[in-house]
Formats: C-alpha cells, structure tokens, sequence
C-alpha cells in the first residue's frame, strides 16, 4: 500500500527527519510516536506533500503507484484528498468558518470530479457514517455551531469523502475531552482503510493501531508490533519513555528520562538519544542502525528481553 | 527572536537612511546657501556649481532640498510624536477597560471616532486661520489629526494582549492596572506601534507637503519640499525640474517610510515569527 | 470524606458564576451561560486537593475564582478564614502573598519580553518586597542554574518555562500552590520531572496544593482528594484511592473507562 524509503526533510542544511523507512499494508493501522520535535508531524506533512515552505523532502514515497516525494504540485493535488487524506489536531482552523458544512464536505468530492448533486447526497451519508446524529441537520450548520467532537467527525467525514487508500491522522484528539476521544478513536480505527495515526500519547497508540513506529530525533529509534515494542521495548529511548508514561501511586517517584528534547538540529551526533541516555557509552557516537525483522531497533546498548 | 530581512524592509531603510543622512548633513553643509536670493543664478541650468539647478530666485534647488529634508522629518518626528504620546496611552487605557468600566473604553473610542472623521488638511486650514500658519500649527494638526489611528492599533493590540495568560499570571501575581499597562502591554505592543509610526510617518510627510503647497504650512524662507512645488508651479512647462526634484523627494520619502512599515510589520509580526520557531 | 486533620484553609460555598453571551439579537439579551452551579468545596492546610474535569465543566473558571481573578455572580469564598469575593485588587495582599498559581502552558503564561530575573521577582515586585538574592535561590530550588536569570523564555524547552513558572509562583513564599494543568502541555519524559519536583516542592515546604487536571490518573499520583466536575458542578468529592477503586457517580465511571491506559493492552 504505501512504501517509505530513506526520507529525509531537511530546512536549509538543518536535518529535521532522517533516512525514514517504513510501510504500510492494505487495512493496517501504523502508529508514529513521537515527543515534540520528534519529526513525527514533518513524516506526515511530507506525505501529503504539504511542508512549509524552506523545507524539502527527499527520499521515495510510493502509494500504490504513484510516487508522493518529489513530485510536482499539479500531481499532489489531484493525490490529496483523492488517494491520501489527513485529518489534523485542530478541526475549528481546519473547517472554513464560513462555509457551511455539507458544502465544506461535498467540496472535496466536486474538486476530485465527482457530479454536485451526487456529492451533496453522499456528503450527508458520510456525516451520518461518522456517526454525527442527524446528518441533514448537520450537513446545514456551520462549523462553530458544532461541538469539538462534532467538527473533528466531519473532518473525518471529509478525509472519507473520494475513499482514500490511506488516512493519516495527526494528533486527531489531542484537542478533545477524553470521553469524546474514546468515541472518536473507536471511530477512526473502524471506518481507516489504511491508517498512519501520529500522537505523543502511548496509550492512544496503544488503542488504535497494530504497528508502531517511535520517533526520536528525527530517526526512527525502534518499529514493531505494538505488543512487542511496548511489551519488550529494546530501545533505551522507547523503555524511558515507557516508564515515564505510567504514573505510579502518590508518595513514590516518577521515573524519568533525565534532561528535555534537544531543539531541532542540536540532538547529538550518532546516536541521538546519547546525551540523555544512561547506557551510554563512546560506541554511541557510531550511529546505530535500525536493524531486526519485525521488532527493529537502532540502539548499541538495548534493554534485555525479559 | 528576530524575523527575516524582507526587500520591503531594506529599500525602505535605505530611502529613510537617505532623507535622514541629507537632513544631517544639511546642519553642517550645504553646497550654496540654500535661501540666498542671486538674480544672477536665476533659472541657473544644473551643473557649473548648482548640481540640480537654482529656481526663480537663484537659490540653489539641491541646497534647498537637503534642508526641505530637515523640515519634513522635524514635522513627521514631532507630529508622530504628537500622535503617538496621546493616542497609545488612550489606546490602551480603552484596550484594558472592559466590564464595569466598559463605558470609558466606549467614550474613548467614539471621541476618536469624531476626531477621526474630521480632515486633517480642513483642521490644519482652521488652525492656520485661527493662530497663523506655520510649520507647528501644522505640526500640532497633523499630529492630533493622526491620534486615532494610534489610539485603534494600540487599542486592538492591547485587547489582544490583555487576554494571553501572561497577563493573567501578572494579575495573579498582584500587579495593578497600572504595572500590567507599563510592564506587560506596552512592551508587547511596541512592535504595532512601531510600524504605525512608521506609516503615520508617511502620511504627515504628503500632509505636510499639501499644507506647505496650500500656503498653511511652513513659512518662507524656511525650504520646504511642499512649498518649492508650489514656486516651481507657474514654471512647470518651461522649467519642470523645479517641480520634478521636490516631488520626487516627496514620493521617495512616503514610499521610503511606507516600504519601511510593511517590511517592520513582517519582521516584528509575532505570528509569523512563532510559525518559524515551532520548525 | 477526606481524612485529613488540617485547619479548613479555603472554604467555598455555593459558587455561582453565570457569563451573558454577546447579543446576537437587538430585541433579547445575549443569552446565559452557567459556568457555575453552586459549588462549594473545602481544602485544608497541607492537602493535596485535585480538581478533574473536561473542557466546559467549569473547573477553569473555579480555579479564577479561588485565585480571586474573577467574581462570582454568588456565593462566597473565604481564604484563611477571610472572605475574598467582592474585594478590590488592593484589598487582596494577603491573598496574592499566600497564593500563587502555576499556568497550564508555560509558553503563553509568561511574558515573552521579560527576561527570566523580572519574571520571577514580579510577584515580589507586585507585593512590594525586597528581591534581593531571592532569584538564584529561587532558580537553584527548581533545578536551574543562576545563569538562566538573565535569559528570556523562549531560550528555554517547555520543561525549564515550567521551572520558571513554578519558581515565580514560590517567590513571595505561599502557603497554597494552585496549579493549572501544569503538565498537560509538556512532553511525556519530561512530565515526570515536573509532578516529582511539585511533590518535593509541596514536601519541604509543607504547601497545600490545589491540583486542576483533566486526567484522573495524573490527579491519583498527586493528590489524596479529589472533586470531580461536570457540567459546573462537583458530582463527586472525596478520597482520591476510593474515588478511583469505586467511582459511585455515572460520570466518573464513563470518565475513568475513557482514559486510555497502557495497561489494558499489554
């Protein structure tokens, strides 16, 4: 389904994402993982051929056919929203204020060259699959007459519209309250045909996807089935984090990783997590690779399987 | 912290740069004395000693431009300045009263709405016919004439700022009105402020060169680039250099001052600078 | 109930709070909101209190009015025994000297002009106080190096703005700590750092915390009492360990079967 191979983004000469290779198969639900600065939400926008301007993407990216890096605008566009879609953290700046909703969701259908009146039926069928109550209601507001659970669904409605190959999802609940996020990930992981999903959240991966992926740094530091890297994480970076995230009953210590993410393009030479890491040693200035079938890691020093 | 140099930002610094180095220079040096009167210099072609010419009267035209240059600048300085120490003060008095004293930011506003819908030539005019021409009533008008338009940016910028959660942690930390005003909003809204002054600045160049043109402005024989216009009118088809140098000293000051307020906007814009910061 | 023996140290009862929503009509009033219906809650001296709730349960505007940043529209709230609703700023001092909060996102809650020193001596400043080498001291106790007092925040990761933000907060000594969602913006390795230095904080002091957070769990590593809220009213108060065991209201137990956890997939 889609293949990435050795990407790389780059601003100016500073590297943000290194060497990236991953894939993902029809129906599977990949997780990105990754603190800020990780890289993780630059994997995706590159994807999408969307990065900010001053910043390039280099390596391969196929969807099926087609290539996603280093590819004119003109053949972007008609991808995006066509064979790849991206729902995002902020669903009130994503949806126009002005416009309302079902026209926002027929919109994307008519653009890709679909009849109006066809569109305008559908967009109200997509609505009621994303399983917002009333969809011709709904179809008839306009976006801040909606909660904020409600306008995430009807970005999903919109990333669902021409049926994409791939949905990628960049922190989608963030934003929400948790009860709603429940419903909403419950949601994503049912109606995904394939499923890029980028959070800082163990547990939300946890949740949704079969594959994760842990970014630090730029790199990816340690990929593999969920159960695997979580259950038996080998990287020193993916254990901290790990420990980090389960909060531990009152009176005792929270375990730690010691220090904070570097800013981008200060993480140290080699391996990227030596300066935080307390397994380091002088081989760690040699950058490890991502090496192993299924459960892979880029760590000198990994944890014991236990 | 900082933004990126634009082209905007540099021509207009290099445009200002160049009124501002004539203007000193003039102080010291002038190539002739510019408000000397020589009959014999009348009409005088550009060169053998006058570089741009001389006028009517035989004064240097290049002389008279770089000390037309002193004027304008002395009349932007003390006009923005007018502006700026009335209308930023009200600005954010009616910024950070809300509520209870809604009524006072109300007041504020509506009287700067009046001021505002009155031409700031026609309040120049009156103050002329009331107190006699010259470059400070015209100073003293265009400087009131432009305090709303400090008073609604320093307004909007200090709404803006009153609701950021630093000012709340300052009100939490038991900072009056008054300290909040000092110490919180005006530091965040200097870069607004800076480039409406250099927009203002721009405009009460054109204002005063009008006023001077109409005879309300500066006096003579003090040179001023509006007024020159005006002398070179009756020549302007035998002799349009008289009237070609000072109004292209008018245009490339306003452009100079208007391409130095886009290009500051860019640079100070917080919004465009976290945009950078987050990648 | 909760089980702790201090004095009564805040005291709220039936709080109200009701927002006029902007008119959108020239004929009616813009329309009520209730942010606030009838709360009233007790901390004691040296408590740690959490306050849970989701977006629009009105935890946020009765954290302002505890920190007297807002009036009730009823209601009354006494601190240490004095009523601080209705007070004007100035009548305030023992308030804003006994009580700091610490801001949910270090990188909006301080001034972006300021340098580090000025930040940090503000409240001092504000109360009127001596500075004096209270800045290195303060900088030093939350694991910063003296050095960072002449920088300006943006100089630093969102970890070290909370550090900042926590030694402004303990300038002027406080006996109560209110913290906003202290960690919900910051990264998950350096999340640990912050809830381990607030719980030394609060030890060598002896503070009372007052903890807002929308994660129950993180509410159940911090403190030992907790008012759930929901819908501008606390549904459920009590023992963080009971709450949690044996959740006896709907929303509670709708709130603590959302919460992701790691555990439940491994």
């Amino acid at each position: 389904m889609l293949s990435v191979e050795g990407l790389t983004v780059r601003a100016g000469s500073v590297e943000l994402v290194r060497d990236v290779s991953f894939e993902i198969g029809p129906g599977e639900r990949v997780g990105l993982i990754g603190e800020s600065g990780s890289g993780k939400s630059l994997t995706a926008l590159s994807l999408m051929g969307l990065l900010p301007e001053g910043v390039t993407a280099a390596g391969a990216a196929r969807l099926g056919e087609r290539d996603l890096v280093g590819v004119p605008e003109r053949r972007l566009k008609a991808l995006r929203g066509q064979d790849v879609s991206m729902v995002f953290q902020e669903p009130m700046t994503a949806l126009n204020p002005l416009m309302r909703v079902g026209a926002q969701v027929t919109e994307v259908m008519t653009l890709h060259g679909r009849p109006a009146g066809q569109a305008r039926a559908r967009a109200v069928e997509l609505l009621g699959r994303v399983r917002l109550p009333q969809p011709e209601q709904v179809a008839r507001a306009y976006p801040h007459q909606l909660s904020g659970g409600q306008r995430q669904r009807v970005m999903l409605a919109i990333a669902l519209a021409n049926e994409p190959g791939l949905l990628i999802c960049d922190e989608p609940t963030t934003a929400l309250d948790v009860t709603v996020q429940k419903q909403m990930l419950d949601l994503i992981a049912e109606v995904a045909p394939a499923l890029l999903f980028i959070t800082h959240d163990l547990a939300v991966v946890a949740s949704v996807c079969e594959r994760v992926l842990v970014m630090y740094g730029g790199r990816v530091v340690e990929s593999g089935p969920i159960r695997e890297v979580f259950g038996n994480p080998r990287h020193r970076y993916t254990e901290g984090l790990l420990a980090a995230s389960r909060l531990t009953p009152r009176g005792t210590r929270l375990p730690v990783i010691a220090g904070s993410v570097p800013a981008a393009g200060q993480f140290p030479d080699g391996c990227v997590f030596t300066n935080r890491c307390p397994h380091a040693t002088p081989a760690c200035e040699q950058e490890p690779a991502l090496t192993g079938e299924g459960h892979a890691h880029a760590c000198r020093h990994p944890a014991d399987r236990g | 912290m900082r933004g990126r140099i634009n082209a905007g930002l540099v021509i207009g610094g290099v445009l200002v740069g160049l009124v501002v180095l004539l203007a000193l220079l003039s102080f010291g040096w002038t190539p002739r004395d510019p408000v000397l009167v020589d009959a014999a210099a009348k009409l005088h072609e550009p060169g053998g000693g006058y570089l741009l010419g001389a006028d009517k009267f035989g004064r240097d035209t290049f002389s008279q431009l770089m000390v037309g240059a002193r004027t304008t600048l002395y009349v932007g300085v003390v006009a923005v300045g007018i502006a700026a120490i009335i209308g930023t003060p009200l600005g954010i008095i009616a910024g950070m009263t809300s509520g209870r004293l809604g009524w006072l930011s109300e007041l504020i506003m509506r009287v700067n709405d009046l001021v505002f819908a009155f031409p700031a030539l026609l309040l120049a005019i009156m103050l002329g016919a009331v107190y006699g021409a010259g470059t400070l009533t015209a100073m003293i008008a265009i400087g009131v004439a432009t305090v709303p338009a400090f008073a609604r940016v320093s307004r909007a910028a200090t709404m803006q700022v009153m609701v950021t959660d630093y000012v709340l942690a300052a009100r939490a930390a038991g900072r009056r009105r008054t300290a909040v005003a000092l110490r919180h909003v005006l530091p965040n809204i200097s870069s607004v402020l800076i480039v409406q002054a250099s927009v203002s600045f721009a405009i009460a160049i054109l204002a005063e060169a009008a006023l001077s043109f109409l005879g309300f402005g500066t006096r003579p024989p003090i040179p001023s680039w509006g007024r020159m216009l005006q002398e070179s009118q009756e020549l302007l088809f035998s002799t349009p250099r008289l009237a070609l140098w000072p109004g292209l000293a008018i245009a490339l000051a306003v452009l100079g001052f208007n391409l130095l307020g886009d290009g500051l906007r860019d640079y100070l814009d917080p919004k465009l600078r976290r945009i950078r910061a987050e990648r | 109930m909760p089980t702790h023996a201090g004095t009564p140290l805040i005291e709220a009862s039936d709080l109200s709070r009701v927002y006029h929503r902007p008119r959108t009509s020239l004929t009616r009033a813009g329309e009520a909101v209730h942010a606030l219906r009838g709360v009233s809650l007790t901390v004691r001296a040296g408590e740690r209190f959490g306050i849970v709730g989701e977006s629009g349960s009105g935890k946020s505007t009765l954290l302002r009015l505890l920190c007297a940043l807002d009036q009730p529209t009823s209601g009354s709230i006494r601190f240490d025994g004095q009523e601080i609703t209705g007070r004007p700023e100035r009548r305030l001092r023992f308030l804003r000297q006994s009580l700091q909060i610490v801001f949910q996102d270090p990188m909006s809650s301080l001034d972006p002009r300021m340098r580090v020193r000025d930040l940090v001596a503000e409240p001092l400043v504000a109360l009127g106080e001596p500075v004096g080498g209270r800045v290195a001291e303060l900088l030093d106790q939350v694991g910063l190096p003296a050095s960072a007092a002449d920088r300006y925040p943006h100089q630093f990761s969102g970890g070290q703005r909370q550090r900042i933000a926590i030694a402004r907060a303990l300038a002027p000594r406080p006996k109560v700590l209110v913290a906003d969602e202290p960690v919900s913006a910051l990264d998950v390795s350096v999340r640990g750092q912050i809830l381990n230095l607030l719980a030394d904080l609060v030890d060598e002091l002896g503070l009372t915390l007052v903890f807002v957070s929308h994660d129950l769990s993180v509410v159940r590593h911090v403190c030992e009492t907790v008012a759930v809220m929901n819908g501008g009213e606390i549904v459920e108060t009590g023992a963080v360990d009971d709450i949690w065991a044996e959740p006896r209201h709907a929303y509670t137990r709708t709130l603590l079967r959302a919460v992701p956890t790691l555990e439940g997939f491994l």
